[in-house]
């Protein structure tokens, strides 16, 4: 759903670090590198910011269709 | 036929433990431990891990929610927040002289959480809290607790207490603390046969290198004693010898940001002498009977 606080295996906070991890894959840096260079050593703490899919956001976008609805309803 | 039985008994005096500083930053503590044993140094390891209090959200009061996500998740991504900790101003709710079930001021920290999201979606970050002590606060400001589309709204009020890891997780101070021991390398360069550096190529940790034609340790701490280049050697008997050294330790702590790793480790302490305190105080009242 959205980025866990703390990495489930060691309890390390991983959180803080997801929308720079995002940020930097986007652009196409190696995911692998940009780990390395935000400190997370572990793979018990990797795998949490790697298999990460944010389906918040999509959540959000029916939300979003649905307030618009009920706009364009009530406006009749 | 008389035999003799000789019991050699080895008496170990105590010595003085030695500790070296490998390794130290905010999060970050490497040491290595000499004439220490193994259940001190398990005993150390353990307290860290569950008995070390910290503080951490542990009750949350919604006063509205109208996100996606359920109340209790929104808690439990609160609760798992790190937080930093004052331990030498407050105390664990079940020793605080208060016995009330809400706590106190000198138990208990409040935080308050007030965001709406007024266009668009917008994420709501931890350092979005407000709490009433500003040394209580969530040791990085940037973890994302909830995102909001236009129009909804978070508003709560939580509250933090110390805690211990055996009772949950999120009060767990460390996220790594291990030891490991000293491991000791040595290679017979006289034996050592040319078979194309295979104990060189097989490690792991990249521990042995060739310089001149010989194998040689290059990097002894990163040893992690799996043996691997004793297994992979083509001769026998084996030019390479990976051993341990007696009572020397090689401890790593990680600590989530709540406390300093070196803090966390003076707790430890306190707590085992404490724990030992005790037991000899209930030993003699019950021999004593």
């Amino acid at each position: 759903m959205i980025i866990p606080v703390r990495c489930f295996t060691c309890g390390k906070l991983i959180g803080d670090r997801w929308e720079e991890f995002a940020r930097r894959v986007r652009t196409g840096e190696n995911a692998s590198d940009i780990l390395d260079s935000l400190g997370i050593k572990r793979y018990c703490c990797r795998r949490m910011l790697l298999s990460n899919v944010e389906i918040i956001d999509e959540v959000l976008r029916f939300y979003e269709e649905a307030e618009k609805r009920k706009e364009s309803r009530s406006f009749y | 036929m008389n035999r003799t039985v000789i019991i050699l008994t080895i008496v170990e005096c105590p010595r003085q433990v030695k500790i070296e500083v490998l390794e130290k930053n905010d999060t970050n503590l490497r040491l290595v431990i000499k004439e220490a044993d193994v259940p001190f140094m398990n005993a150390l390891r353990r307290i860290a891990l569950a008995e070390v209090p910290s503080m951490a959200i542990d009750e949350v009061v919604m006063i509205e929610n109208s996100s996606i996500l359920q109340d209790e998740i929104i808690a439990h991504r609160l609760g798992l927040t790190p937080l930093k900790t004052d331990l030498n101003s407050y105390n664990l709710p079940e020793e605080c002289e208060c016995k009330s079930e809400f706590g106190c001021p000198l138990c208990r920290v409040t935080l308050t959480l007030d965001a709406e999201a007024k266009e668009g979606i917008r994420t709501v970050y931890s350092g979005e809290l407000v709490s009433e002590n500003p040394d209580i606060v969530p040791v990085s400001d940037k973890v994302p607790i909830i995102k909001l589309a236009k129009g909804q709204k978070l508003k709560l009020e939580a509250y933090a207490r110390l805690g211990k890891g055996k009772d949950h997780a999120k009060w767990q101070p460390v996220s790594m603390c291990a030891y490991k021991y000293y491991p000791q390398i040595e290679v017979s360069t006289e034996d050592c046969g040319d078979c194309g550096a295979k104990c060189v190529n097989i490690c792991p940790k990249k521990v042995l290198t060739v310089k001149e034609n010989k194998v040689e340790v290059r990097e002894l701490l990163a040893c992690n004693l799996c043996m691997d280049c004793v297994e992979a050697c083509p001769k026998e008997p084996k030019p390479i010898k990976v051993g341990w050294e007696k009572n020397a330790f090689i401890m790593n702590i990680e600590s989530t940001g709540v406390l300093p790793p070196e803090r966390v480790l003076q707790e430890a302490t306190k707590i085992l002498d404490k724990q030992l305190a005790e037991f000899e105080e209930q030993l003699k009242e019950e021999t004593e009977k």
